[in-house]
């Protein structure tokens, strides 16, 4: 029998999330511990309006001061059993510390524990690191697959971006070190694990001559979206369709001007335009790749509210994450 | 340098060896296409592309090197190594061209290279992997994840040079400088320069210390380590699909 109490562990900056299932259907928040710097807040969960009446747990993992100071480290444990939902937030972007040398790094280690048929939906603000800061984050996710087939895995929907600092302070992309992995195993029930996915980003004012400015070719923000499972299946697609019908690099624009054929166009057609003006003003540059079941959206733009208005656009307009979650989803994005 | 290895080098590293490397820009005509407004006249061109070829040095080196160099010491994981690299290559253009070169190589291989092998117990264990593969790679099929062998470039590359009797540390060399080629060969198709100053440029000590540098870098890491270094690398290279006409395949 568990014990109803909650035991927080002992370490400084660790956390345990466990959503577990109360037979049949009935989602139950276990454990929300945390140590400091970490704090973790979840108001009440939310049900679902559609058929599914599917309740959806939300949690806030929060840091003291906004963000991690030199040295902080966090290592948030997560495990949703079954058919469980989760959404985890940030309230506003996490920021990095100055470090006062580059052997004392941040560190930030996320681990999801996913059950078949459960779903995590990770829409957080960007990480905004500061001038000298150094900093790595890691976010493992262990798919545990049922049987040897593909069929009632879980799903993921996670979004990994990174700023380029204070532009009012004049830093851009002034740290020391940032990297970033991402990467989705899947379990299988013999024991053995398999390397889905991995996305891994280092930037380190060190590797190269020039300066990681440089590197980023006029980009304020660059980004990752995952998207894996069932219930992200239909915005993957969506993701890719989109890119393919994106206008072409040194094209004509036959597009332009009033032909007869535009009153013709459905309302899809007009939003997608709309969509791609906006994406071009904002100087998005993105690409959508399906690949091992997965479908991965890498994203970068010159300014950070661009990049956010069109993440939040795509999400918005295919709908299934506001479906499947609730729209508590998308407030990282607002 | 014996002269057996000198000649494995050699014939690895000339341009006649049927990899099919120059069909592949590396992202490098998609960079010049997004910053045609950017670049106005030929001398910024070849400003942005002296940049471009150290980052994207930089970014094969840290992204591939470890793979070329851990099949290189532990022939034996090819397959794990080949399925680990799939899944680090989120950009359908890199995988494209990376399992383009991948099965070439395994092609030339079989068919020109494995009766070759350096006859050191190293060589012979990673001439024998090289095999296997290539046999497990004409009867792969995808599993109930759509997952399945695909035979990427770097790890192959590693494995072959490690059969034919390479150093590591010339291994890691051959790979990097053979990236810069196919880049600078690239760069004279696409008018950045002409054949000349490419090859002065492949000649210059500012790429050689930069390759060497890369190298030293990556001296020691682990396959799981690789990273991307240069993210709007992944933006040029995905967005390759999207030129209106292209001349190359990456």
């Amino acid at each position: 029998m568990s014990n109803p109490f909650l035991t927080p562990p002992a370490k400084p900056g660790h956390g345990i999330i466990h959503l577990a299932l109360l037979p049949p259907s009935t989602p139950r928040l276990r454990t929300a511990s945390y140590q400091y710097p970490l704090k973790l807040v979840s108001p009440s969960p939310t049900r679902l309006e559609d058929e599914t009446r599917c309740l959806v747990h939300t949690i806030y993992i929060l840091t003291y001061g906004g963000g991690l100071v030199a040295g902080d480290s966090i290592d948030l444990t997560v495990t949703l059993e079954h058919t469980t939902r989760l959404i985890l937030l940030t309230q506003g972007s996490t920021k990095l510390f100055k470090s006062p040398s580059r052997e004392l790094v941040s560190k930030q280690r996320i681990t999801v524990n996913l059950a078949p048929e459960s779903a995590l939906c990770y829409l957080s603000d960007p990480v905004q690191p500061f001038e000298h800061s150094c900093f790595e984050q890691s976010q493992i996710y262990n798919v545990t697959v049922p049987s040897f087939s593909a069929e009632h895995t879980a799903s993921l929907c996670v979004l990994d971006w990174v700023s380029s600092g204070r532009p009012a302070n004049g830093e851009n992309w002034s740290f020391r070190h940032y990297g970033s992995r991402n990467e989705i195993y899947l379990c299988f029930p013999d024991g053995k694990h398999r390397l889905l996915l991995r996305d891994n980003i280092m930037l380190d004012d060190q590797h190269l001559e020039g300066s990681i400015t440089d590197r980023m070719h006029g980009l304020a923000v660059f980004g990752t979206l995952v998207l894996y499972g069932p219930l992200c299946k239909a915005l993957g697609q969506f993701f890719v369709d989109e890119f393919k019908a994106l206008p072409r690099l040194g094209g004509r624009k036959w597009d332009s001007g009033s032909e007869s054929g535009d009153e013709e166009a459905d309302a899809a057609m007009i939003k997608r335009f709309a969509r791609h003006r906006q994406g071009t003003i904002d100087g998005v540059l993105w690409s959508a790749v399906p690949l091992r079941g997965c479908v991965v959206v890498k994203f970068g733009a010159p300014t950070l509210e661009g990049a956010r208005r069109w993440v939040r656009d795509m999400l918005l307009h295919e709908g299934s994450v506001v479906k499947n979650f609730g729209e508590r989803a998308l407030l990282c994005l607002r | 340098m014996t002269t057996a290895s000198l000649h494995a080098l050699l014939i690895l590293s000339d341009s006649a060896l049927p990899l099919g490397s120059f069909a592949f820009s590396s992202g490098l005509e998609s960079f010049l296409a997004h910053n045609k407004q950017r670049h106005t006249n030929s001398h910024a061109r070849l400003t942005a592309f002296d940049a471009f070829v150290e980052q994207s040095i930089s970014n094969i080196a840290s992204t591939a090197l470890p793979y070329v160099l851990t099949a290189y010491d532990d022939p034996t994981q090819l397959e794990d190594l080949d399925n680990d690299f799939d899944a680090s290559t989120p950009c359908t253009v890199a995988r494209r061209a990376s399992v383009s070169q991948g099965r070439a190589l395994l092609g030339i291989w079989e068919r020109a290279l494995s009766t070759s092998a350096a006859s050191t117990a190293p060589s012979q264990n990673a001439a024998k992997e090289c095999t296997a593969f290539a046999l497990a790679y004409k009867s792969a099929k995808p599993d109930a994840f759509g997952l399945q062998l695909n035979g990427h470039f770097p790890p192959l590359f590693g494995a072959a040079c490690s059969a034919l009797g390479l150093s590591a540390e010339d291994t890691a060399y051959l790979f990097l400088l053979n990236h810069a080629k196919a880049l600078l060969s690239a760069a004279v198709r696409a008018s950045v320069m002409g054949p000349y100053q490419s090859q002065a440029m492949l000649a210059s000590s500012k790429l050689q210390a930069c390759i060497r540098a890369c190298i030293e870098r990556e001296r020691g890491a682990r396959a799981d380590d690789a990273a991307v270094t240069v993210p709007a690398m992944d933006l040029w290279m995905g967005r390759h699909e999207l030129l209106y006409s292209r001349i190359f395949n990456s």
